[in-house]
């Protein structure tokens, strides 16, 4: 299938009553979800896996994909006028955003940040749409090594790229693989860690690691901070309307921060939070006005507002192409998918091209929605930061308990719920990450069978593992990605 | 340098090895199986031994970019509330079957947002109403999954 035809089912798809209908519940709830500071896509979209359970496949990926972007897009909003990131990739957002709010002018941050937004995930979806279908044809050769290479070097680069400590983001990494172990092996049929207990032969749920060690690990934080509601009365967020001196400023990091973040969010490991970082600090460097950055420059917004929103559709590639998510965010969306019933990865384009083919156009579609209905709603949306906190924490709380229990209807998935919201609560509180943790869970099953795999045809021959160029140049990758964090620390020490 | 964080990082490091030995002693528990080349308890060992090497980079450590971090300091009042929380989950989670999700969830939302300091009777008393009934109807009517009815009879 070619790309105009597999686009025209996509507009099929997209342009359904059904699919509008779920395309702008999935960016309404992404965008007010994502505005909660603390909350993000991750909780997000996990918090919406229950309710795509038994949806048609193509419908319940257009609703989540709108979910994650909205999260995204709504993370800015209060990044500009709380300087209250709802998501890590609006950090950088609130460093020009937010002193320009405080000037009175964040009606115009808002619009900046929004057209920012709409260009980048544009841009990078029509990249998105060009460049997975090429991959998915490479994958399509792949055996299992090459696949065991792939995930090796997703799980290593997510750990070195991660916030703060490389070794803390592997040892999560560890514990996530760990975790996987537990249940019947799917080879030989042992049961393993159990305990004997039978509520864990079948190992556990996706869904509560994803819930506990996010969602309710990130409400914990939320009860501790529930009474720094930092709304200023009612605000006044000035014109939405945008000079011509604005869009001409706005321009040039439209232009560079689109493909640079869809680049970035294609690799495993970087993502938004990284995209958004590098295209300030690249902006701000290369910019003949450094010293306005920070102080509510536009095109220190725009640089970071355009790199996030392309990095989310850039991080489509390897998920939907290959069907190895590159970060914990789309770690979560391929849980959905195989809850789902869906594999993603090469076979995906034969056999569900309209999955692909509705999730890109659908993309564009729930673009346009952002855009239009958002921008002048923002300052109505926006009050759903005024719901008083406590009673936010206790829907979140009692959603994650039953979006568990409508999965697995289990008492005990609840009580390991609870244990792994702890697990991801000591995490945050001794600055471990949990992105590598819930990535190994979802890739380690996999990597453990193709490892297996590929042992089995070789008969138990190491030597295997090296003998594909294509994951000989897979592991270097990995090992380079592993070696330039260090790098990266030695270099600052010299300086 | 941040004292307490090292040392907590320490004790840290010190718990994953336990978690590792642990682990590995129930690998090389594991039956084998004699018709694969590579038995269920290779990736496990692996897994194990990792754990440890990582715990022991940990241990020893100095990365200058930890000592920046800020320690987090959870107040005696913070742990309170959130034991409080934790304990009514627990409850929760053990009424669920037996009362059924929309009473338990009236009760939890109420009481869990009274514990958090909000004093809104009325919006509360709404709220923990309103949501567990329609997330019922959702659920039970609309999405086909039934949650538990519990003592209510429909």
């Amino acid at each position: 299938m070619n790309t105009l035809e597999g686009l025209w089912q996509g507009f099929q798809v997209a342009f359904s009553l059904e699919g509008i209908f779920f395309v702008f519940i999935g960016v309404t709830i992404g965008t007010l979800i994502g505005m909660l500071p603390g909350l993000g896509p991750i909780t997000a979209i996990a918090i919406m896996i229950p309710m795509v359970y038994g949806m048609d496949p193509t419908i319940a990926m257009v609703l989540m994909a709108g979910v994650y972007y909205g999260a995204v897009f709504g993370g800015s909003t209060s990044s500009i006028l709380l300087n209250a990131p709802g998501v890590s990739g609006t950090v950088a957002t609130s460093f020009d955003g937010y002193p320009m709010a405080q000037q009175g002018k964040a009606g115009k941050a808002l619009a900046i940040a929004a057209i920012a937004s709409f260009t980048g995930g544009t841009v990078s979806i029509i990249l998105l749409m060009l460049f997975a279908p090429t991959l998915a044809q490479v994958a399509v050769s792949f055996g299992p090594v090459e696949y065991f290479a792939l995930m090796f070097m997703g799980l290593v680069a997510i750990s070195s790229l991660s916030d703060g400590s490389a070794i803390k983001a592997l040892i999560s990494g560890v514990l996530g693989f760990m975790a996987v172990t537990i249940g019947i092996d799917a080879q030989t049929g042992t049961p393993r860690f159990t305990f004997g207990n039978s509520n864990l032969l079948e190992g556990v749920d996706f869904l509560v690691v994803a819930l506990g060690l996010f969602a309710l690990a990130e409400v914990a934080f939320l009860i501790k901070n529930r009474n720094n509601i930092g709304v200023d009365k009612t605000q006044n967020i000035g014109s939405l309307k945008l000079t011509k001196q604005d869009f001409k400023e706005m321009t040039g990091p439209l232009l560079r921060h689109s493909p640079l973040g869809f680049i970035l969010g294609v690799l495993p490991g970087a993502g938004a939070t990284i995209a958004s970082f590098i295209s300030y600090m690249t902006e701000k460097r290369f910019s003949k006005k450094p010293e306005e950055f920070g102080k509510g420059s536009v095109k220190g917004l725009t640089a970071p507002e355009t790199s996030n929103n392309a990095a989310t559709s850039g991080a489509f590639v390897p998920l939907l192409s290959l069907g190895i998510p590159g970060s914990g965010t789309t770690a979560i969306m391929l849980g959905a998918l195989l809850v789902l019933g869906i594999n993603p990865g090469p076979l995906l384009f034969q056999d569900h091209p309209e999955v692909f083919w509705g999730v890109v156009a659908s993309m564009y579609v729930g673009n346009v929605f952002l855009l239009v209905l958002n921008l002048p709603l923002i300052p109505y949306i926006a009050k759903i930061l005024k719901i008083p906190r406590p009673l936010l924490i206790s829907l979140i709380i009692m959603f994650c308990m039953i979006g568990v229990y409508s999965i697995s209807f289990n008492i005990f998935d609840l009580y390991l719920l609870l244990a792994f919201g702890l697990v991801g609560y000591l995490f945050r509180l001794f600055a471990f990450p949990a992105p590598p943790f819930i990535l190994a869970f979802i890739l380690g099953g996999m990597m453990e069978q193709s490892l297996r795999q590929a042992l089995t045809i070789s008969n138990g021959d190491f030597m295997i593992l090296v003998e594909s160029p294509i994951a000989i140049g897979l592991f270097i990758l990995s090992f380079l990605s592993f070696a330039f964090p260090f790098i990266k620390t030695r270099k600052i020490q010299k300086v | 340098m941040n004292r307490v964080l090292k040392s907590a990082e320490r004790k840290i490091s010190i718990i994953f090895i336990l978690l590792a030995i642990g682990y590995l002693i129930l690998s090389y528990q594991l039956p084998p199986y004699p018709f694969v080349p590579v038995d269920s308890d290779f990736v496990p060992k692996v897994l194990g031994f990792l754990l440890i090497a990582l715990s022991i980079i940990l241990f020893f450590n100095s990365n200058p970019k930890e000592q920046e971090e800020k320690k987090s300091n959870i107040s005696r009042q913070d742990l309170r509330i959130l034991l409080f929380v934790t304990a009514l989950i627990i409850l929760y989670i053990s009424l669920l079957e037996i009362i059924g999700f929309v009473i338990v969830s009236m009760l939890f939302i109420f009481s869990c947002s009274w514990m958090l300091g909000y004093k809104n009777f009325k919006v509360n008393a709404i709220v923990s109403l309103l949501f567990p009934v329609t997330l019922f109807y959702i659920f039970n009517y609309l999405l086909q999954i039934n949650l538990p009815s519990g003592i209510l009879p429909f």
